[in-house]
C-alpha cells in the first residue's frame, strides 16, 4: 500500500486530526479504509450505521483514484471494543451514499465537495466547470512560523467577539459567552507549572457601523494569539477582512451565513454548521420526504434572511419545484396582511419560514388564522421557546432542521451539560456549547503550538476532524464544519428528534482522499 | 588560438545566467528585473510586514509598514512616523499622493490620515464622515479623497470639506463592504468584497455593477465571461485597462472584454492575488507566491524557491513551456502585499521587508515600455 504523504502534527488526544499541509497524496484503498473504519466504531453519538455509512461515503471515490496501486495488506489492528455495533446500511443510505461519492470524485477533490450535498442539488452537476475551488484548502504562505513570542507575555490573550448586548442576538451571545468562560476556566485550572494562563480579551459589537472591524483591530493591538465570534452574519464578515491584514485566527462558533467562508480566507475555522447545510436537509425534506410541490418561502428582509434561504431555492429549484412565492416581512412586523394574501393565492403546500423565532411564530399564528394549511418548516432557531410562545397552537407540526439532538445521552454531552448546569444553573444552549467546543479547539491550537499566531494558524486550519461536545465535526477545503444535521418536529408541545444522516464517528481522514 | 578558444569556452561557462537574460528578454513589452535589492529592520523599516509601498513627485520613497509610516532618507535609513506623531493608527495599508499639494493620504487601521507639510492630521469614523476606520485602500481623483472602508467607501472633497458614504443603501453594491477604490479618468471604480466591482461616474451620479457571472464561488464555469470573482482584493486602472486580483484569480477589462486567469489553467502561479500595480499596459501583481508582470499575453513571473533562492518564468505567447531561471537575488518575501513601478526601478512591500527590483538594461523592453 502506498503511504498517504499528509504529515501528522501532534494529536492531542482527544480526536483531532490534523494533516499539515493539505497535500495531494495518494490515497488509501477502499478495503483499508472500509478496515479502519469498522474497528473505530462510531463513539460517543451511538449513531450504529454511520462507520459503514461513512466509510462508504469517504471511500467510494478513493477507489477509483486507489486503482492501479500495488497494495501490501497491513497489519491486523487490535480492535478496541467501544460498544457500538455497526448495523446493515439501507438500501436508500447506501444510494445516497453513493451519489455523494460519485460527485466528489468527479470534482477530484482532496475533501467533501459542496458541502457534502447530493449531486442532483449542486449547480451545473452535469458539467465540468473551467476551474474549481475548494477542491484542496488554500495554504497561507507568508512568514511568521518562526517568529519569537510578544515580548513581556503573561498572559494568553484569546479575542471574544460578542454580538451587541441586546435583543435575540444579544442573548444567544450571553449563552456563547457563557460556554466559551467555561472552557477556559477549565484551561486555567488545568494547566501545569510554568504554563502561562489563558485570558479572555472581550469585545460587544456596537450599533456603529463596521464596529466589528474596529474590534478586531484592538485585538490585534492588544496581541490576541485568535479570537472568538461571532453571530451576526454582516459583523463576522467583516471581522475577518480585517483577520486577513491582521493575521489573527478566527474561530466561528455561531455564524450561520453560507457566504462567510466562500471570501478563500485562511485565517478562519466554522465549528457551527451554516445554513446552506440546513438548506440541504430541508430542500429533501420538503420535497422529498413530504412530498410537497407548491412550496412559498417567507423570509425576513435582511442580509441573513437572503443568504439564508438563497440555497434552498436554488435546491428546490433543482429538485423541480421553483417556489411558487417568495416573500418578505421586516423584523419585528405587526401586520402581514398582504403577505398573508400573497401566500393563500399561491396555494402552496409547503412554507419555509427564515426569520427571528418570535416573529416567525406571529406569522405562522397568523397565516393558521387565515385558512393557510400549508406545512411549515424552519430553520434551527425554531427551536427557541419564543417560536411555540408566539405560534401557539399553529407551532404543531412545525419541522426545522438542527445541529444535534439535545436530549441526547452520550458521554461527553452528558458531561458537559452537567458541567454547564452546575456553573451557570442553566441547561445549555447550541450557542454554549458550540462557544464551548470553539474555545476547546482554539485551547488546543495555542497548548499544541505556543504563543505564536501563524503556527496557531497551521495547526487550526490543518484539522480535519475535532470531537467537541456537540458531536463530530468534519472539516472541508473551506474550514466549514460539514457534518450532517439533524431534523425536528414540533408535537404536542415539544420537539421530537429525528435520527439524524449518520455522522463520520471513523475517523477517516479526509486528507488521505 | 586553442588558448583564446579555451578562455571562451570558460567565459561561457563561468558567466552568471542574468548575463544571458540581458539579451533573451529583449522580446518582452516590459521591464524585466534583473535582481532584487531587500531592505529590513537593519534600514531603519520597523516591523518585518511592509503593506505599501510608494514614490511620491519629489522622488522621495515611502512606506506604510506594520508599526508606521516611513519615509526613506538620502542616507538610504528609514525614518519613522507612528501614533505618537499623530498617525490615526500604526498600521498603514495605503499611501496617494496629492501631486498638486505634495499631501499624502493614508489609510490605516484606525483612520484616514493626512500627511501634511510635516503635519498628520487624523480623520476617523467619529471625527469624520468616514464610513468606517478600517480604511483598505485610498484613491485621488481631482478634489476628491477616496477611502475604501470596511463599511462603505467615503469621498472627502478637499476643497468643500465634505464627505459622502456610498454603500448598499444609496448605490448598487450588493455589499457594503470595501478594499480598494481607483479613479479611471472621470470614472471611479470600487472594489467590493462579495461585491464584485461597482463603476461610479461622479457628475452623472450613476453606477454600474461588475460581477462574476457565474454566482457560485465554487468554481469558474467559462474563463474570460466577467470578473473572475465577486470578492474584490485591489484594483487598478491605467491607458483604459482596468485590472482586478481577488483570492481566485485575475481579471482584466478592456473596451468591453474580459480576461481572467486562474493557476493550473493559465502562467499565473497562484490564485491569490492581492494586490495590482498597473505602469503603461502592464500588470505588475502581487500574490502570495511572488510577482507577475503581464501584459495580458506575456507573463513573467518572479518567484521564490524552497532554498529561498530567485526563480524567474517567462510565459511568452504560444510557447508550451515559459522559460525557467535562477535569479542572482530573490524578493525578500514570496508574500508581496504592495507594488510601486515607474519607469526606472520597482519597489515591491512584502510580508518580511522591503524590495527594490533593478531592471535590466535591455533596449528592446525598455523602448517597449516607452
Amino acid at each position: 500500500m502506498k503511504t498517504n504523504s499528509t504529515s501528522q502534527l501532534q494529536d492531542p488526544g482527544n480526536g483531532a486530526r490534523l494533516s499539515q499541509p493539505p497535500q495531494r497524496s495518494e490515497p488509501a484503498s477502499l478495503s483499508i479504509l472500509l478496515r479502519r473504519s469498522a474497528v473505530r466504531g462510531c463513539g460517543a453519538w451511538n449513531s450504529r450505521a454511520s462507520g459503514r455509512l461513512c466509510a462508504l461515503l469517504f471511500a467510494l471515490p478513493l477507489a477509483a483514484f486507489a486503482a492501479g496501486y500495488d497494495e501490501k495488506p497491513e497489519p491486523p489492528t487490535p480492535k478496541k471494543d467501544d460498544g457500538c455495533v455497526n448495523e446493515p446500511l439501507t438500501p436508500e443510505q447506501i444510494q445516497g451514499a453513493q451519489a455523494r461519492a460519485r460527485a466528489y470524485a468527479a470534482t477530484n477533490s482532496l475533501y467533501p465537495y459542496y458541502a457534502n450535498t447530493p449531486e442532483e442539488l449542486v449547480p451545473f452537476s452535469k458539467i465540468e466547470p473551467f476551474y474549481r475551488y475548494w477542491t484542496s484548502r488554500l495554504p497561507f504562505r507568508g512568514p511568521g512560523k518562526d517568529y519569537p513570542p510578544p515580548p513581556n507575555l503573561k498572559s494568553l490573550k484569546i479575542g471574544l467577539l460578542s454580538p451587541a448586548p441586546y435583543g435575540p442576538e444579544g442573548a444567544r451571545g450571553r449563552r456563547t459567552k457563557k460556554g466559551v468562560e467555561m472552557a477556559f476556566e477549565e484551561a486555567n485550572a488545568a494547566r501545569r507549572p510554568g504554563e502561562l494562563p489563558f485570558e479572555i480579551f472581550y469585545r460587544e459589537d456596537a450599533p456603529q457601523w463596521g464596529s466589528a472591524a474596529n474590534i478586531t483591530v484592538e485585538f490585534a493591538d492588544n496581541e490576541v494569539l485568535g479570537f472568538l465570534g461571532t453571530i451576526d452574519g454582516d459583523a463576522t464578515h467583516v471581522a475577518l477582512r480585517a483577520t486577513l491584514k491582521l493575521e489573527t485566527y478566527m474561530i466561528n462558533t455561531s455564524d450561520p451565513d453560507p457566504t462567510l467562508t466562500e471570501t478563500q480566507i485562511p485565517w478562519l475555522t466554522r465549528v457551527f454548521p451554516d445554513d446552506r447545510q440546513q438548506c440541504v436537509r430541508l430542500a429533501e425534506l420538503v420535497v422529498k420526504q413530504h412530498g410537497c410541490q407548491r412550496i412559498a418561502v417567507f423570509r425576513e428582509s435582511s442580509r441573513p434572511g437572503r443568504v439564508g434561504v438563497m440555497h434552498f431555492v436554488n435546491y428546490i429549484r433543482r429538485l423541480g419545484v421553483p417556489p411558487v412565492q417568495h416573500v418578505f416581512f421586516k423584523p419585528g412586523d405587526k401586520s402581514i396582511g398582504p403577505q398573508v394574501e400573497a401566500i393563500k393565492a399561491a396555494d402552496c403546500d409547503a412554507v419555509l419560514f427564515y426569520g427571528q423565532p418570535d416573529d416567525v411564530g406571529r406569522f405562522a399564528a397568523e397565516f393558521r388564522r387565515a385558512g393557510i394549511k400549508a406545512k411549515f418548516f424552519g430553520f434551527d432557531r425554531l427551536k427557541e421557546d419564543a417560536f411555540g410562545k408566539a405560534a401557539g397552537a399553529a407551532a404543531e407540526g412545525t419541522t426545522i432542521c438542527y445541529f444535534f439532538n439535545p436530549d441526547r445521552a452520550d458521554q461527553p454531552w452528558v458531561e458537559f451539560v452537567e458541567k454547564f448546569q452546575k456553573r451557570y444553573g442553566e441547561k445549555p444552549d447550541i450557542y454554549a456549547a458550540y462557544g464551548y467546543d470553539g474555545a476547546k479547539l482554539m485551547i488546543q491550537g495555542v497548548r499544541a503550538t505556543g504563543p505564536n499566531r501563524y503556527r496557531i494558524r497551521d495547526y487550526l486550519a490543518g484539522l480535519d476532524e475535532y470531537d467537541g461536545v456537540t458531536g463530530h465535526m468534519i472539516f472541508d477545503g473551506r474550514w466549514d464544519n460539514i457534518v450532517p444535521i439533524a431534523t425536528a418536529q414540533f408535537r404536542e408541545g415539544k420537539w421530537h428528534f429525528e435520527a439524524t444522516t449518520p455522522v463520520a464517528r471513523d475517523k477517516v481522514k479526509l486528507s488521505q482522499r | 588560438m586553442k588558448t583564446t578558444l579555451a578562455s571562451l569556452i570558460a567565459m561561457l561557462l563561468v558567466t552568471p545566467p542574468a548575463m544571458f537574460a540581458l539579451d533573451a528578454v529583449g522580446d518582452v513589452p516590459f521591464p524585466i528585473v534583473e535582481r532584487f535589492e531587500n531592505f529590513g529592520k537593519e534600514s531603519g523599516i520597523p516591523a518585518n510586514k511592509v503593506h505599501c509601498v510608494t514614490k511620491t513627485s519629489d522622488g522621495r520613497l515611502w512606506i506604510g509598514t506594520w508599526d508606521g509610516l516611513c519615509v526613506r532618507e538620502p542616507n538610504g535609513q528609514f525614518r519613522r512616523y507612528g501614533p505618537e506623531h499623530g498617525l490615526s493608527h500604526k498600521m498603514v495599508l495605503a499611501i496617494v499622493e496629492d501631486p498638486r499639494t505634495g499631501d499624502l493620504w493614508l489609510g490605516t487601521m484606525r483612520g484616514l490620515s493626512r500627511f501634511s507639510a510635516g503635519k498628520l492630521t487624523a480623520f476617523t469614523q467619529t471625527s469624520s464622515g468616514l464610513p468606517n476606520n478600517v480604511v483598505y485602500g485610498v484613491a485621488l481623483v481631482g478634489d476628491t479623497v477616496w477611502a475604501a472602508t470596511a463599511a462603505g467607501t467615503g469621498a472627502f472633497n478637499t476643497k468643500a470639506g465634505e464627505w459622502k458614504i456610498y454603500d448598499h443603501n444609496n448605490t448598487v453594491m450588493h455589499e457594503p463592504w470595501c478594499y480598494t477604490v481607483t479613479g479611471a479618468g472621470d470614472l471611479v471604480y470600487i472594489g467590493v468584497w462579495g461585491g464584485g466591482i461597482i463603476e461610479h461616474d461622479p457628475k452623472r451620479g450613476t453606477f454600474k455593477e461588475y460581477r462574476d457571472p457565474d454566482k457560485d464561488f465554487h468554481f469558474d464555469l467559462v474563463p474570460d465571461d466577467g470578473p473572475i470573482n465577486d470578492i474584490t482584493s485591489w484594483l487598478a486602472w491605467e491607458d483604459g485597462i482596468l485590472w482586478q486580483t481577488t483570492y481566485f484569480g485575475f481579471s482584466r477589462y478592456a473596451k468591453g472584454q474580459w480576461q481572467t486567469w486562474v493557476e493550473t489553467r493559465s502562467p499565473l502561479p497562484s490564485n491569490f492575488t492581492q494586490f495590482v500595480w498597473p505602469h503603461k499596459r502592464a500588470a505588475w501583481v502581487g500574490s502570495d507566491r511572488g510577482v507577475s508582470v503581464t501584459d495580458g499575453k506575456f507573463w513573467v513571473n518572479y518567484l521564490v524557491g524552497d532554498k529561498g533562492e530567485g526563480l524567474v518564468e517567462i510565459h511568452r505567447p504560444g510557447a508550451t513551456q515559459p522559460e525557467k531561471r535562477t535569479m542572482s537575488t530573490a524578493l525578500a518575501n514570496q508574500f508581496v502585499l504592495g507594488i510601486y513601478v515607474d519607469d526606472t526601478e520597482a519597489w515591491f512591500a512584502t510580508s518580511k521587508g522591503l524590495s527594490r527590483g533593478v531592471f535590466a538594461k535591455t533596449k528592446t523592453a525598455v523602448a517597449a515600455a516607452k
